[in-house]
C-alpha cells in the first residue's frame, strides 16, 4: 500500500495558510514555555523537597513555583487550545490520522490531565498541612506531564511520517506509538531538559522581581535559578546535537548550508544558548533572558522547517484551497484585541491591589 | 472514508463522547450560570453590607473555580480530543468552517480564566466596585463562550440556509440559534442554583443557612417559567421533518425526553423543598441527589438533541458515518472499499468477504454501534435477522426510519457486510429456508359425467387461487383458516339454464382434513382474535368441513363461506390442496343430480422467516414458528410503539386487522392506521432487496421450488410473473398507499419508492385491496390475445362486479366457473397431482382447458353451437394447448 494513498483529503481553509501557521507558532511557543515552567518548576520543587525534607518553609528558593503551578495550568491549557485549533486547520487531516493510530494513549491524556491539575492544587494547598500528600501529588502531576509530553512527541512525529502509518493494518485498537523513530528520544529529552532550564529561569525571574522589592536573600536565589538554567542548557545543547544527528541526513544538510535561511536561523539558535550559558553562569539575568527568548524563537522556526521537510513528499500548506472568511477573521482580531485589553485591565487592578496591600 | 477507524468495538467511541460531553456540558453550563450567581450575589453582599454573604461568596468561588476551571475546562478540551478520534470528518468540517468562531471562543475562554483567577486570588484585595466589575467580566466572557458554542452546536442540528450558501453567518445564526441560546441560558441559571446548594448547605450558622437556602432555591423556581417557555420555543424552532424523525419515528428519543421532563419536574420540586424548613442532614442528602438529578437532566437534554440530529452529524450535510449525502450516489456506484482511504480490502472476493464486511462495518456502523458493548449494541439488534433479513435491513435503512443513515456502497458490499454481521458477529451460517422439495404426486379424483345422459353440469371453484393462513395464533392472526367455495349448477340442454330452485348443494372435504383444530390454534384463541368462541372445526361463519352451500341471489351462485381448511392432514402430511367433493341434490327427493371435485387451496407457507429468523413450524416445511412470530411482534412494537408482544405473551394475541382495516376480513381498523395490504406492502417494499417477482415469493407461497407453488395457472405456464399484472413490488405498494393518502404513514412509506412501468408516483392509480385489482381485459382487449409485452398494472376495475372472481359472462356464468380460480386458471399445473386443479374440465370435456373451450359447447348445450354468446372471440381452438399438464 502506498502511504501517500492513506493521507486524507484536505478541506478548504478560510484564510491564507500563513496566518494560521503564524498564529499556531506564536501560541504554541507561549504554551510550551508555560508547560516547561510547570514541569521544570515541579521537578525542581520535588527534588529540593526530597533532598531536604526537614526544611518545609515558604522561604525556599523554589517556593514561589508552588503556588504558581496551578495558575500556570490554567494558562497553559488555554494557550494550548489555540495551537491545537490552528494545527487542525492546516494539518488536521494528518493530525487526526496519527491521533487515531494512538487513540487509546491519546484520550488518556484528558483524565490524566484533570488528575495532574488537581494534583498541582493539592500540592500547593497541602504543602504545609500534609507534606507527604503534597509531595505525592506533585510527583503524580510531574509523571502525568511527562506522559502527556511523550504522547505529544509521538503524535506530532508520527503525523509527519505517513510512511509509517501502514502499521495500522496490524493493529487498529489505537495503541500505535512512534517508538521506532530514532529522533523520538532526543526530541522528548529536548523537551524535558528545556523544562528544567525554563524552570530555573522562571525562578530566577521571580527572585529578580523580589530582589527589586529588596526581599532578603533574593540575589542568592536568582543565582541558583540561573545555575540550574545554565547546567540544563549545557545538557540541552548536547541533546540538541544528538537530535540533529538523528534527523534524516538531507534534512540536516539543509541546516548546514543547504538552505541559507534555515542555516542562519539554526546558527543563531545554536549560538544564543551557548551565550546564555555563559551569561547564566556569570549571574546576569537580563542578557540570559534575552538570549533565551531568541533561542526559543529560533527553535520554533526550526521545528516548523523540520515539519516542512518531513512532509515535503506528501503535503504542502500552499496547496490548500482558500475560501476566505475575512469578515469573521477581522472580527476575531478585534475581539482578540478587546480581550487582551480587558485582561490587561484585570491584571492591572490585580497588581495595584497587591501594591495597595504591600503599602 | 478519509480516516482510519479506531476499533473501540465494545466501549464504543460514541459512549466516550457521551460520557465526556455530558459531564463537560453540565459543568460548562455551571460556569456560565455560576458567573451570574457570583456577580449578583457578591453585589448583594456589598449592597446589603452583609459580611456573612461576603464570606459565603468567597468560599463558593473557590469551589466553583476548582470545578469549572479544572474539571470543566479539561473536559472541554476532552470533547475536542474524543470527537476528532471518533468522527474526524465531522470534526474537520466544524474546524475548517468555524475556525474563526472557535478562535473567538478561545479569546472568551482566556478572558474567563483571567477574570476568575483575578477574582479569586484578589478577592480581599480588590475594592468592591473593582471586584464587581471583574465578576461581571467573568460572567460576560462565560456567556459569550456559550453564545459562540451554542451557534455551532445549533448549526449541527439546523444548518438552515448554510446548506445553500455555506456562509459562516448563515450557519452561525441558524434557525435554532436564539431559541437554544435562551433555553441554555435558563439551564445555566438553574444549574448555578443546584451547585450553589453544595456550598449553602455547608454554612455553619443555621439562620444564615436558612436565608441562603431560600435565596438559592429562587434560582431553581423563578427560572422555571423561562425555561419552559424557551424549551417550547426551541422545540418548535426545529424544522418539522427533523422533529418528526427524532421524536415520532426514533424510539430512542422517548426515554431521554422522559428523563428530561421528569428531572425538570424534580428540580422544580427540589427548589420548593429547599425553601421549606428541613433538617440539615436532609438538606445535605437532597443536595447530593439534586446534583445527580441535574446531571441526568443535562444528559436527557443533550441526548435528546444528539438523537434529534440522527442520522446526521451535521444535519442534511454529513451522516454520522462521516459520509456526505451528496456523495452517496457516486459511492453507491464506485463502492466504499475502493474509495475509503483506510480499507485493507479494495476488491471483494469469496475468500476475503468477511474481512471486507468488517471494513464496511468499521466505516458505516462503528460510529454509532458497539459490539457487545453498552451503547447501541449491534448483537441484540441483529440477532433475529437472517442473511436476507440483514440485506433487507441494509436496503431499507434510512428510508422510512430516517434516524439511521442509508447503507452506502455497492450491492456486493452490502452482501459482504451482511455476511460479516451474520457469520462473524452472530456466528450463524447463511441458511436457505426454501430448499427444493420433492412433493408427493397424488391421484386425481374425477367424478363421473356422461355427456349423453347427464342432465347437469356442476361447476365449482375456490374464490381465491390461494388462501394463506398465518398459523401463529398464539402470537397474532393475520389470516384465519377460511376458504370460500362457490358453485353454479347448469341444467344441460340446447338452451342451458342456471338452476337453484329446489336444489341442495353439499360439500365435504377429503378424509384426513376434517379436524383442523387438531393442527392449528385458531380455535384456542378465537375469543381474543375474533371476539367470540368459535366451535371447534367450524369456521367464522359457522361452516364446517362438510356442509351445505347457501344460494347467493346477488351472485347467482351457491356459496360456502369461510370453511376452515388447513393444509395439515391427520396423517401428518402437508397438502395445501385438499380436495372437496361437491354434490348437487334434489332437495325434495334427495336424488344426486351432479357431483364434482375441486381443491380448496390453503397454505401456511408465509415466508416471514426468510428475514425474521426462525424455522418452519410443521416438520420444517411450513407454518410459522414462535421465534418468527415473536420477532415480528417485537419489531412492530419497537417501530409503532405498540405492546403486541406483551399482550400476546399475556395470552391475548390480536388480529392484525383489528387495527389495520381489511376488506378481505371486512374489518374497519383504526382510523389513522393504514389498511392491512398497504401497511404490509408499503413497509416491506422499502426493505426488500428486489423489486421484481422475487420479492413477491419471499412472502407469498409462490416459490416455484417451494412446497405450495400457488402460482400454477395458465399464465404461469406462459412465463408471466406476478409483476406482469400487479406491477413491481414498489409500484404495487404505491398503488395501495395512494389509496390511503389520508393516513399519516402513507407519505413516509411512499417517499422512497420508485416506479418501473409508469413514469412516476404521480402516475400510479390508487386502489383499494381486494376491491380494485388488475383487470383481465386490460391485456385481453375484447377477449383477444394480448399484445406482446402487455402489462396489466395500473388499470384497475371500476366496479366491484368487474373483478374476475365476481364478473359473469353474458349468460350469468361466473368467470372462474369456466376458467378456474385466479392464479390457477385452466389449464393449471398443480404440484400435488397432474390434473388436481383441472378436475372439472377433465370431468366434463376430457381436456384440461377452460370449460367449453375448443368448441366443446356440448358440455352444457348438448350440441355444437354457432355463436359465441358467452363472450366475444371464444369460437376458436384453445390458443395454448402446449400448456396442458
Amino acid at each position: 500500500m502506498n502511504p501517500s494513498d492513506l493521507i486524507p483529503a484536505t478541506e478548504a481553509i478560510p484564510a491564507p495558510s500563513g496566518i494560521f501557521i503564524a498564529l499556531g507558532l506564536i501560541t504554541f511557543t507561549l504554551h510550551i514555555l508555560i508547560i516547561n515552567t510547570i514541569l521544570g518548576g515541579g521537578l525542581i520543587t520535588l527534588f529540593s523537597r526530597l533532598r531536604s525534607p526537614d526544611q518545609e518553609n515558604s522561604d525556599h528558593f523554589y517556593y514561589p513555583a508552588v503556588n504558581k503551578i496551578p495558575t500556570m495550568f490554567a494558562l497553559g491549557v488555554n494557550l494550548g487550545v489555540a495551537p491545537l485549533l490552528f494545527i487542525q486547520v492546516i494539518y488536521g487531516h494528518l493530525f487526526y490520522t496519527s491521533s487515531i493510530l494512538m487513540a487509546s494513549f491519546w484520550i488518556m491524556i484528558i483524565p490524566l490531565l484533570i488528575i495532574a491539575y488537581y494534583g498541582a492544587y493539592i500540592h500547593a494547598r497541602k504543602y504545609f498541612p500534609a507534606p507527604f500528600l503534597s509531595k505525592s501529588a506533585i510527583l503524580i502531576t510531574i509523571l502525568i506531564v511527562l506522559y502527556i509530553g511523550f504522547i505529544f512527541v509521538n503524535n506530532l512525529s508520527l503525523m509527519v511520517q505517513p510512511e509509517k502509518w501502514t502499521i495500522y493494518f496490524d493493529n487498529r485498537s489505537g495503541i500505535i506509538l512512534n517508538l521506532s523513530d530514532i529522533t523520538l528520544m532526543p526530541r522528548y529529552l529536548h523537551f524535558i531538559t528545556a523544562s528544567l532550564a525554563v524552570g530555573g529561569l522562571f525562578l530566577s525571574l521571580i527572585w529578580t522581581i523580589r530582589q527589586k522589592k529588596e526581599v532578603n536573600g533574593a540575589a542568592e536565589r536568582v543565582k541558583s535559578g540561573l545555575k540550574i538554567f545554565g547546567y540544563a542548557t549545557l545538557v540541552q545543547i548536547g541533546i540538541g546535537l544528538w537530535y540533529l544527528l538523528t534527523i534524516p541526513r538531507d534534512f540536516m544538510l539543509q541546516f548546514m548550508g543547504g538552505n541559507i535561511f534555515y542555516t542562519i536561523i539554526f546558527l543563531i539558535g545554536f549560538l544564543t544558548p551557548i551565550g546564555a550559558v555563559f551569561t547564566a553562569f556569570k549571574n546576569k539575568f537580563r542578557p540570559t533572558l534575552i538570549m533565551f527568548f531568541v533561542t526559543i524563537v529560533c527553535m520554533g522556526f526550526i521545528r516548523y522547517f523540520l515539519k516542512i521537510m518531513y512532509l515535503d513528499d506528501h503535503f504542502s500548506p500552499d496547496g490548500l484551497t482558500i475560501q476566505p472568511q475575512y469578515g469573521v477573521m477581522a472580527l476575531f482580531f478585534i475581539i482578540f484585541i478587546a480581550g487582551l485589553f480587558s485582561i490587561a485591565y484585570m491584571v492591572k487592578i490585580a497588581l495595584s491591589a497587591n501594591r495597595r496591600r504591600a503599602v | 472514508m478519509n480516516y482510519p477507524v479506531w476499533e473501540l468495538t465494545s466501549i464504543g467511541g460514541g459512549s466516550l463522547i457521551a460520557l465526556i460531553a455530558v459531564l463537560h456540558v453540565y459543568i460548562a453550563h455551571l460556569a456560565v450560570g455560576g458567573g451570574l450567581f457570583i456577580w449578583l450575589t457578591d453585589r448583594k453582599a456589598f449592597k446589603d453590607n452583609n459580611p456573612a454573604l461576603h464570606d459565603y461568596i468567597k468560599k463558593h468561588t473557590w469551589f466553583f473555580l476548582l470545578l469549572t476551571m479544572v474539571f470543566g475546562g479539561m473536559t472541554g478540551v476532552g470533547i475536542w480530543f474524543i470527537i476528532a478520534l471518533v468522527n474526524p470528518a465531522g470534526t474537520s468540517m466544524l474546524i475548517h468552517n468555524f475556525v474563526w468562531g472557535w478562535a473567538i471562543e478561545w479569546v472568551f475562554f482566556g478572558g474567563e480564566i483571567a477574570a476568575l483567577l483575578v477574582y479569586h486570588y484578589q478577592f480581599e484585595r480588590l475594592t468592591e466596585p473593582e471586584r464587581n466589575r471583574v465578576s461581571f467580566l467573568y460572567f460576560l466572557f462565560a456567556w459569550l463562550s456559550l453564545f459562540v458554542i451554542n451557534g455551532i452546536l445549533a448549526f449541527m442540528l439546523t444548518p438552515g440556509k448554510w446548506l445553500e450558501t455555506q456562509n459562516f453567518w448563515h450557519g452561525f445564526f441558524n434557525p435554532t440559534f436564539f431559541s437554544s441560546l435562551a433555553f441554555r441560558s435558563f439551564m445555566c441559571m438553574i444549574i448555578a442554583g443546584l451547585f450553589a446548594f453544595v456550598t449553602t448547605v455547608r454554612i455553619k450558622d443555621s439562620i444564615f443557612r436558612k436565608t441562603m437556602m431560600r435565596y438559592t432555591a429562587k434560582w431553581l423556581i423563578y427560572t422555571m417559567p423561562g425555561l419552559i417557555l424557551s424549551a417550547i420555543w426551541y422545540f418548535y424552532s426545529i424544522p418539522q421533518d427533523i422533529r418528526n424523525t427524532a421524536f415520532n419515528i426514533n424510539p430512542q428519543s422517548a426515554l431521554f425526553i422522559n428523563i428530561f421532563i421528569l428531572t425538570t419536574i424534580l428540580i422544580f420540586i427540589g427548589g420548593i423543598v429547599f425553601s421549606l424548613r428541613i433538617e440539615e442532614r436532609w438538606q445535605k442528602i437532597i443536595t447530593a441527589v439534586m446534583i445527580l438529578v441535574g446531571l441526568l437532566w443535562m444528559g436527557g437534554f443533550e441526548y435528546s438533541r444528539e438523537i434529534a440530529r440522527k442520522p446526521f452529524i451535521i444535519s442534511h450535510y454529513m451522516y454520522t458515518t462521516g459520509i456526505k449525502p451528496a456523495d452517496a450516489e457516486n459511492l453507491n456506484h464506485a463502492g466504499i472499499l475502493k474509495t475509503a482511504k483506510w480499507s485493507a480490502i479494495r476488491e471483494i472476493t469469496e475468500e476475503n468477504k468477511l474481512q471486507a464486511g468488517k471494513e464496511l462495518f468499521n466505516l458505516q456502523c462503528l460510529s454509532c454501534h458497539t459490539v457487545n458493548g453498552i451503547r447501541n449494541d449491534i448483537i441484540p439488534r441483529t440477532k433475529d435477522l437472517t442473511y436476507l433479513g440483514l440485506i433487507a435491513q441494509l436496503t431499507g435503512q434510512g428510508r422510512v426510519l430516517k434516524y439511521m443513515p442509508p447503507f452506502i456502497g455497492t450491492e456486493k458490499e452490502k452482501k459482504a457486510l451482511a455476511h460479516y454481521i451474520l457469520e462473524e458477529l452472530q456466528q450463524k451460517p447463511v441458511s436457505d429456508k426454501e430448499s427444493e422439495i420433492n412433493l408427493p404426486i397424488l391421484e386425481d379424483t374425477i367424478s363421473e359425467f356422461n355427456p349423453a345422459k347427464s342432465d347437469y353440469v356442476l361447476l365449482c371453484w375456490s374464490d381465491l387461487g390461494m388462501h394463506c393462513i398465518s398459523d401463529a395464533e398464539k402470537w397474532f392472526t393475520i389470516l384465519p383458516p377460511a376458504n370460500t367455495m362457490e358453485a353454479q349448477l347448469i341444467k344441460r340442454g340446447p338452451v342451458p339454464e342456471l338452476v337453484s330452485e329446489n336444489i341442495e348443494l353439499t360439500y365435504e372435504i377429503e378424509d384426513g382434513f376434517k379436524n383442523p383444530a387438531q393442527h392449528v390454534d385458531f380455535w384456542k384463541y378465537s375469543e381474543m382474535t375474533f371476539g367470540r368462541k368459535i366451535p371447534y372445526n367450524k369456521g367464522l361463519t359457522g361452516n364446517g368441513l362438510n356442509g351445505v352451500f347457501e344460494f347467493d341471489e346477488n351472485r347467482n351462485s351457491f356459496k360456502a363461506e369461510a370453511i376452515p381448511v388447513v393444509p395439515y392432514s391427520d396423517a401428518g402430511i402437508f397438502n395445501p390442496y385438499p380436495l372437496f367433493t361437491i354434490k348437487a341434490l334434489n332437495k325434495g327427493t334427495g336424488e344426486l343430480l351432479a357431483k364434482a371435485n375441486v381443491v380448496a387451496p390453503a397454505s401456511t407457507k408465509m415466508g416471514c422467516l426468510n428475514c425474521h429468523e426462525g424455522n418452519w413450524r410443521f416438520k420444517n416445511r411450513a407454518g410459522m414458528a414462535d421465534e418468527t412470530a415473536i420477532n415480528i411482534l417485537k419489531i412492530h412494537d419497537r417501530i409503532n410503539n405498540t405492546e403486541l408482544y406483551k399482550s400476546a405473551a399475556d395470552g391475548k394475541p390480536q388480529l392484525c386487522q383489528d387495527c389495520h382495516e381489511d376488506p378481505a376480513l371486512n374489518t374497519e381498523g383504526k382510523p389513522d392506521v393504514l389498511n392491512f395490504s398497504a401497511a404490509m406492502h408499503g413497509w416491506h417494499a422499502n426493505y426488500l432487496p428486489y423489486d421484481d417477482a422475487r420479492s413477491c415469493i419471499l412472502c407469498h407461497p409462490a416459490n416455484p421450488i417451494g412446497i405450495t407453488r400457488c402460482n400454477r395457472g395458465l399464465h404461469n405456464s406462459l412465463r408471466l410473473v406476478c409483476t406482469d399484472c400487479h406491477g413491481t413490488m414498489q409500484e404495487h405498494s404505491l398503488s395501495l398507499l395512494k389509496g390511503q393518502v389520508e393516513k399519516p404513514a402513507s407519505a413516509a412509506l411512499m417517499a422512497n419508492l420508485t416506479t418501473t412501468n409508469v413514469n412516476s408516483t404521480d402516475d400510479v392509480e390508487p386502489r383499494t385491496p381486494w376491491i380494485k385489482e388488475p383487470d383481465c381485459l386490460t391485456c385481453h382487449q375484447d377477449f383477444e390475445k394480448p399484445a406482446e409485452n402487455s402489462n396489466a398494472f395500473n388499470i384497475w376495475n371500476d366496479e366491484f362486479e368487474e373483478l374476475y372472481r365476481i364478473r359473469t359472462d353474458n349468460a350469468e356464468i361466473r368467470c372462474p366457473a369456466c376458467h378456474g380460480s385466479t392464479h390457477a386458471l385452466y389449464p393449471a399445473k398443480n404440484p400435488y397431482g397432474k390434473q388436481r386443479d383441472n378436475l372439472q374440465p377433465i370431468q366434463y370435456s376430457g381436456q384440461p382447458f377452460p370449460i367449453g373451450s375448443n368448441n366443446t359447447c356440448e358440455v352444457c348445450h348438448k350440441t355444437k353451437m354457432q355463436d359465441a354468446i358467452h363472450h366475444e372471440n371464444m369460437e376458436h381452438a384453445f390458443r395454448n394447448p402446449q400448456t396442458a399438464p
